[in-house]
Parts: structure tokens; C-alpha cells; sequence
């Protein structure tokens, strides 16, 4: 044999006895007990490194615990790379390699989702293992019985660990039911204020704002009111110098059946939410009467707050009446307009410089509240002295449930749970383009009462006060002590459409205020009817808490 | 031979299969959905199963252990309660239906006139000798050929009011009820007037030429043998082309759907698409059912109108 062709066989012999205990194309097992995930292109190649207990006892360097196991799972259709859908896909081969099993993810678009799984779940046939659903399909999945509870599978330390008790109370109560968890940890939808930070610290703006308003320009605005006066004062005027065309104070996306009525539930809860210790028949209400399910959603509050959605309109561009989020976050993006409220991912967004030309001016702060709110009992506005903050919890909240027609609850909460992990998490939480955004308290930052660094965030290609405030601004409205309840009753989905559409026409033109209101209320009374009345009352009394 | 008469009904029983199962029974059913109300219950229960390898015996863990798999039996309970014509009475009192119906009857009323009468003006153009004829005549009926719903979603692209194509007009083409509607309109016109063109292009090109020589014997304007040579002739033609279009068009669905979601709130929301929504989004199989024989009843009444129209003609 040729002396060199030893060296054919020796190299490759040595690198594997060099080798650490296990290197997989996607797992690497280490012999200090850690295990190392490594992601793909879309995350930069990164890995995340957990501890080996904590991936469970089902995995091991020599388990494939799900061999031949074929999991399916539903999603809204956004692509590898897309928000919700995109993670599904870079853990995948994660988790494939792990345990021997196959995942086939289904993306489906936002309009057919919930059709398609209803149709799985009402048939039975079980053609999905779980559905990546919002928290306003519970009231129709879970009292059912199509949903398959985790908690015994949580508890058990077999698969990945990831826990409850890291959710605010107001996102926790979105995985469960009576008690019972059914969702797995993924992603935390609430509506925050983002605006320009450079624009309204600005000497000349300000001053300009307090000759024409005779007060100073509120960094950031504490109330509606206040916003609303500096939407108005910024808009048609080219403030940002990136192009010659006039921008826009505020932008909204409020596309007919999509999430348009999100901003009215954000925007509305504090002309609304009377304040009071506990859930009574007058205080913390919002949706319905807890002891007759008559419709609260025409009263002089919600009228006085769609009202104020109509002139803040007036202060961005007429086509956002067609806008879905895509739109509206990429006219924020561009630099065209001083104000968005909306989800977590525009901060995330705002850092990508492929899609943002304000990293770094893009500050976020809790919804304003209004000053002043409709009392249910005296049956007149009150005016506040201060303004208050309401927390929200609006959005889907977009995590797994698992079907209770799967054959394989057991892998496909694994699958599930992996992307629970904190260290997972709060990666997923620190980019944009995932629509994972942060809820739990390992995302917040240490100063404001969670565990997670400023450093995390700027390692991660944050600006740092944009993180700060965003950070901030998501702790805080999610531990509100008062808070928006979430609608998770049968028939959601059909409330929540009734109310969109009827604002949709109040946002075009075609209805005022008090007309589409009124319009929801009698339409949602029938949806009551049909579905029955004591039951309808039973279940939101106890999704809000209220005893009567 | 005697088994040919057995052929003729074995090869006739795919089709007879086919008709039943996807026609007549879909129809049965919803008819019974309209009727009744019907609650699902389902109870389930989970077993697990030893895997067996090819030779009948266990498969085995990394730990020894037989491996198992979940085996899920469900007992799906229906309770279906007659609730008569409540349904069909519900269409009366729906504000969302009559907005529909509205909605609907504007679509039809301003969309098919406008596609027949442009679709015949181009058919009189294009029956004429003119440069490029044959290359002029496939491109004009390629729209038919697209499919709707990537129609209206092409056209949400062109009707994007910031930095779309059109966006120079300053028109609100999707952000304000009406336009929105005759956006909507628009996108059929555009898509069914090459139907309409084709089909009067080859009744025109069956009019013999010696009529229309006679007629300019005679002095005949070009306007006289529209008015007394063409259209005359064309009438059964115009009739069935009438007729298929307001058929479809009553049934309008995927453009308002990809285009405009049926929005500006239910400025663009035809019966078709609302029935799809009360039935597919809600679950309220027996309304929407409802609906859908409301709808058919509708189609079948002008098509029995048209049709007798159209024998009388003939008679």
C-alpha cells in the first residue's frame, strides 16, 4: 500500500475519536451534559445549548424515542421564514434527528385555518396531530373535547421542561381551561405603542407642538387624547427626510376579516373597563352582562371609543382601510408615520435593516388610556385625574394545542414542547421575523422584574433603548392589574367577525359609530340565541372570573 | 346480443356513481341540514397497542420494553332536532342577508349588462377585416382562462392605493365601499367580456355575407345593419350568453373573496360568499344551507324565465 493512502484511513479515524460523544448534523451531544441545537440559516446558524436533563428523559444520545413516528401539524401559511410557520420548520430536522420521527407541517392561510381544523375536529378524523391556533379558538376546541390536555405529560419529565409559571397571569389563563393546560409555550400576543422616538424628543417639533397645542408635547403621550393631538400635528407634513411625499401621525391595519378589530378592543378597553377589585356585574366587563350575555359592546363607551378611532384614522393614509398587518407595519417601517399600536413583532422588525430604516428611533410604551371612561353604574363618563394603564392580551397568542384524535399526543407534544424551552424561546423572542414575540418572564429584563439582560438583546442585533422600552412596555402591560378579559367562549370566531365587519363599515363610511355598534349588538344576540343563552352565560362567567 | 344491453349499464355506472354520490346526495343532505339542527358529541378513549414486527413479534425499546402505539377509538353521537322552516325564516330578518342580496342584485345588474355590451362591440370590431386579427383575437379571450381567485389577487396588486400602479388616480379603489364594488365589478368585466366577445364573434361570423349585401343593395347604413341585419339575428345568442353569465354571476365568490374580502365591511359581500362564511367559518351547517337553497331557487327561476323566453323565440 502506498504510504499516503494510510492517511486516507487515519484522518478520518482520528477526527471520530477526537469527536465529541455525539455530532449530528443537527445535535450535537456533549459529555459535560449539554447538548447543542443548531439552527439553520434563517437564525443565523446559531445554537442554543441546553442542559441534557432538560430535553427529558425520553432523549439521549442513543434514544430515537418516536422512530417511524409521523406527526402532522396545521399552521398559518407564512413560509420557512415566516412568523409562526418558520420555527416549525427550523426545528424540525432538530427535532427529527432527536427522536427518529417525521414532522409534516401544513401551512394553511389565515382565513381557511380555523375551517379546516373545525372540519378535522367536528369529523374526527384526525388527520392532524395539532394545530398552532389562537387562544380565541378555545371556547370551540375545548369544552368540545377535540383538545388533548398536557399536564400529565408535562409533569412527567420525559420531554423538553418548559413551565407555566414563567407566563404573566393574563397569558397563562390563555393555555388553560377551568384550570387544565392544553396549550404549549410559544408566543405572547398583546398591543403595545410604538413610536419615533427621535421625532417627539425633536427641539423644533416640540416647540412647534406647544405653540400650536399650548402644552408640551408628551414623550410618549400617556393618554388617547394626547396621541391623538400629536398624530394630528404631524400628519401631511414631511417630518422624516428620507423622501419628499408628507407622512402620516398614525397608521392601522383594518383589512375586513383579518385583525383591524384587535385595534378597537386595544383602543376601547379603557373608555370601557370600569376599575374595581374583582370581576363584578358593572366592574372589569367589557364584552357581555355576566348575568344575562346582553351584549355590552353598544354602550356609550364603545361608541365614544370608535368615534376616536374614526379621527385617528383621519391622521393616516385612507387606504389603511384595506390594510392587513403586512402593510401598515411596513408603512411604520419606512419611516411614514410617527405612531403604530400593535404586536411584538414590529419591534423586532423595526431592528432588521433589511425592512427598517428606524432601528434605533423605534421606542414602544403600553396603550395610552383614555381620560376619561364610561361607568356602567352611575351611567355617565367620569373623567380621571391620571391616566391608567389596561393591560391586553389581544392577538392569538399563536401556540400548539394537540388534537385529541392524535394517535401520537406524546410525540407531538415533544416536538412542541422543544420549542417551549426557555433557552429556545427567548432566542425566538429576540427575532423579528419569526412572529414569536415575548410573554414570558425569562424575555423581560432583570430591572423590570424578569431575568433576561439587556445584553441578550443587543448580542442579538438590537438598538438598546429600543429594546429597553420594548421590553418595558410588554412587562408592563402584561401584569397590568387591570386588564382587557379575552373573549373564549363557543361561537368567538363569530362574534369577533360580526363586530369586524360592522367596523369595517364604521372605518369606510358606511355606518356611524352608534349604527355599527348597535348592528353588533343585535346580531351577537342572536349568535347567543342560537348557541343557548345559559350556556353561553356559564361559560364567560367563568373565562372572566366572575361569580355571581 | 343480450349482455349489451348489461354494458351499456355497467359502463353508464360510473357516471350514474358519480352523480349520485357528488350530486344527488350533497344535495339530500343539505336539504336535511336546512331542516334540522344538528349537536355533535364525541367521546373518546385511548388504548395502546404492542408494535409487532413482520414475523409477529414485538418490537422492542432501547430499554427492552415492548414498543407500544395509541390506538384512538371515537364514538361520534349526532342529535339531529327538527326545527322546520326556522331557518329559511331566519333569511327574512338577517340584516347581513338583505345587504347580501343587495349587494348581489347591484353586481348583476350593473357587471352582465356592461360585459354583454362591450363584449358585442368588440365582436362587431373584430368581425371586421382589421391589421393583426387572428394575434388580436387570442390575446383578447386569454382572461377567461385565468382562474378567479389569482385574478383577484392580481388585482389587489394593481388597485394597491400606496405605490400600486394605479395609485397616481387617487382613487380609493379598495378602501371605499362603492368603489370597492365597482372594483369588483371591474375585475369581471375584465375577466367574462372576452366570454361574451367569443361567443357573439362566432354567431356574427355565421351571419351569411349575402345578407348583409343585400342590405347595403338596399342603402343600408352601418347603423341600419346593426340595428336590423345583426342584432336581429343574434338575439337567441345574446339570450343564452344572458343567461350563463347572470347564472354566474349570481353565484359570484372567489373575486370579492381574494380581492377585497367582501369588505369594506360587507360593502363587497355577495350571498355566495356569506353562505361560504355562515357555513364553513361558523358551523352553521342548516342556516347556511338555507341560504344556499335560497340562492338555487333564485338561479332556477331566472333560468326557467330565460328559457322559456328563449323557446318562445323559437316558437
Amino acid at each position: 500500500m502506498h504510504p499516503l493512502k494510510w492517511s486516507l484511513f487515519a484522518l478520518p479515524a482520528l477526527a471520530l475519536l477526537a469527536a465529541p460523544a455525539s455530532a449530528g448534523e443537527n445535535v450535537e451531544w456533549k459529555d459535560d451534559g449539554t447538548v447543542v441545537l443548531k439552527l439553520g440559516e434563517a437564525y443565523n446558524n446559531q445554537t442554543i445549548t441546553v442542559k441534557q436533563e432538560d430535553l427529558g428523559s425520553e432523549f439521549g444520545p442513543d434514544k430515537q424515542p418516536f422512530k417511524d413516528v409521523t406527526i402532522t401539524l396545521t399552521v398559518n401559511g407564512a413560509g420557512p421564514k415566516g412568523g409562526i410557520s418558520g420555527p416549525l420548520y427550523q426545528f424540525r430536522p432538530i427535532w427529527e434527528e432527536l427522536t427518529g420521527g417525521k414532522v409534516n407541517i401544513v401551512e394553511l392561510p389565515f382565513a381557511e385555518h380555523y375551517t379546516k381544523m373545525m372540519l378535522d375536529l367536528r369529523n374526527g378524523t384526525g388527520q392532524y396531530d395539532a394545530f398552532m391556533v389562537g387562544a380565541f379558538w378555545y371556547g370551540d376546541i375545548v369544552p368540545a373535547g377535540y383538545a388533548y390536555a398536557i399536564d400529565e405529560m408535562q409533569a412527567s419529565g420525559k420531554y423538553p421542561k418548559w413551565t407555566y409559571d414563567d407566563m404573566p397571569p393574563s397569558l397563562k389563563a390563555l393555555h388553560q381551561w377551568k384550570g387544565v393546560g392544553y396549550g404549549v409555550l410559544n408566543d405572547g400576543d398583546g398591543q403595545v405603542l410604538y413610536y419615533r422616538s427621535d421625532v417627539l424628543s425633536n427641539p423644533e417639533h416640540q416647540a412647534a407642538f406647544k405653540a400650536e397645542y399650548g402644552y408640551d408635547l408628551p414623550n410618549p403621550p400617556q393618554t388617547w387624547q394626547q396621541l391623538l393631538d400629536i398624530a394630528k400635528f404631524f400628519n401631511g407634513k414631511n417630518w422624516d427626510s428620507t423622501d419628499a411625499d408628507p407622512d402620516s401621525g398614525m397608521v392601522l391595519h383594518l383589512k375586513v376579516g383579518e385583525q383591524g378589530h384587535y385595534h378597537f378592543q386595544s383602543l376601547s378597553s379603557s373608555f370601557v373597563i370600569n376599575p374595581g377589585d374583582k370581576v363584578t356585574r358593572t366592574q372589569n366587563v367589557y364584552w357581555f352582562d355576566p348575568e344575562d350575555m346582553k351584549p355590552l359592546i353598544n354602550s356609550p363607551g364603545h361608541v365614544k371609543a370608535l368615534e376616536f378611532l374614526q379621527e385617528l384614522h383621519k391622521t393616516g393614509p385612507g387606504a389603511q382601510v384595506g390594510w392587513s398587518l403586512g402593510e401598515a407595519w411596513d408603512y411604520f417601517l419606512r419611516g411614514k408615520s410617527v405612531f403604530v399600536f400593535s404586536w411584538g413583532d414590529v419591534g423586532a422588525l423595526c431592528q432588521d435593516e433589511s425592512r427598517s430604516k428606524i432601528k434605533g428611533k423605534c421606542a414602544a410604551t403600553v396603550i395610552p388610556s383614555s381620560n376619561e371612561y364610561y361607568d356602567f353604574e352611575k351611567k355617565e363618563f367620569v373623567k380621571l385625574d391620571t391616566p391608567r394603564v389596561i393591560g391586553n392580551t389581544v392577538g392569538g397568542s399563536w401556540h400548539g394545542v394537540i388534537s385529541n384524535f392524535s394517535a401520537n399526543p406524546e410525540a407531538t407534544y415533544s416536538f412542541l414542547s422543544l420549542m417551549a424551552m426557555q433557552p429556545v424561546s427567548k432566542l425566538m423572542a429576540t427575532v423579528g421575523w419569526d412572529g414569536v414575540d415575548p410573554g414570558f418572564s425569562y424575555q423581560f429584563l432583570e430591572e423590570d422584574g424578569g431575568t433576561a439582560k439587556i445584553e441578550d438583546y443587543v448580542a442579538a442585533g438590537w438598538a438598546e433603548n429600543d429594546a429597553k422600552t420594548y421590553t418595558k412596555a410588554y412587562h408592563d402591560t402584561f401584569y397590568a392589574p387591570t386588564s382587557l378579559t379575552y373573549l373564549r367562549i363557543p361561537g368567538t370566531f363569530e362574534y369577533w367577525d360580526i363586530l369586524d365587519k360592522n367596523l369595517s363599515a364604521a372605518m369606510s363610511g358606511s355606518k356611524t359609530a352608534q349604527q355599527a355598534l348597535d348592528d353588533t349588538a343585535a346580531a351577537w344576540e342572536g349568535v347567543t340565541d342560537r348557541i343557548g343563552r345559559d350556556k353561553q352565560k356559564a361559560d364567560y362567567q367563568a373565562a372572566i372570573g366572575y361569580a355571581p | 346480443m343480450r349482455w349489451t344491453g348489461k354494458i351499456r349499464f355497467l359502463l353508464l355506472a360510473p357516471a350514474v356513481i358519480w352523480v349520485l354520490a357528488f350530486t344527488v346526495f350533497p344535495l339530500g343532505y343539505s336539504l336535511y341540514l336546512a331542516f334540522y339542527k344538528i349537536e355533535q358529541k364525541v367521546e373518546i378513549k385511548r388504548e395502546k397497542e404492542v408494535i409487532l414486527d413482520a414475523d409477529g413479534k414485538p418490537v422492542l425499546d432501547d430499554n427492552g420494553q415492548p414498543r407500544t402505539k395509541n390506538v384512538v377509538i371515537k364514538e361520534q353521537v349526532n342529535i339531529a332536532t327538527f326545527i322546520g322552516l326556522d331557518n329559511f325564516k331566519r333569511l327574512f330578518s338577517d340584516p347581513q342577508v338583505a345587504e347580501a342580496i343587495r349587494v348581489t342584485l347591484l353586481f348583476v345588474l350593473i357587471a352582465v349588462p356592461v360585459e354583454l355590451a362591450l363584449g358585442f362591440l368588440l365582436a362587431v370590431l373584430f368581425n371586421q377585416h382589421i391589421f393583426g386579427r387572428p394575434v388580436l383575437r387570442t390575446v383578447m379571450i386569454l382572461p377567461i382562462f385565468a382562474t378567479p381567485l389569482a385574478v383577484g389577487y392580481t388585482f389587489f396588486t394593481i388597485f394597491y392605493e400606496v405605490g400600486g400602479p394605479l395609485a397616481w388616480t387617487g382613487i380609493p379603489f379598495l378602501s371605499n365601499p362603492n368603489w370597492a364594488l365597482i372594483s369588483v365589478i371591474l375585475v369581471d368585466v375584465w375577466q367574462w367580456t372576452p366570454f361574451c366577445f367569443l361567443v357573439f364573434l362566432a354567431a356574427l361570423q355565421g351571419v351569411p355575407d349575402e345578407l348583409y349585401e343585400a342590405a347595403r343593395v338596399d342603402g343600408a347604413s352601418a347603423m341600419d345593419m346593426l340595428r336590423e341585419v345583426m342584432l336581429p339575428l343574434l338575439v337567441p345568442t345574446i339570450i343564452i350568453v344572458l343567461l350563463l353569465r347572470m347564472a354566474e354571476a349570481l353565484k359570484l365568490f372567489d373575486i370579492p373573496f381574494a380581492l377585497t374580502g367582501g369588505g369594506p365591511g360587507v360593502a363587497t359581500q355577495p350571498f355566495s360568499l356569506l353562505a361560504f362564511r355562515t357555513g364553513l367559518r361558523f358551523f352553521d351547517l342548516g342556516y347556511a344551507s338555507a341560504m344556499a337553497y335560497a340562492l338555487l331557487i333564485v338561479v332556477m327561476i331566472v333560468v326557467t324565465l330565460f328559457f322559456r323566453r328563449l323557446r318562445m323565440n323559437y316558437d
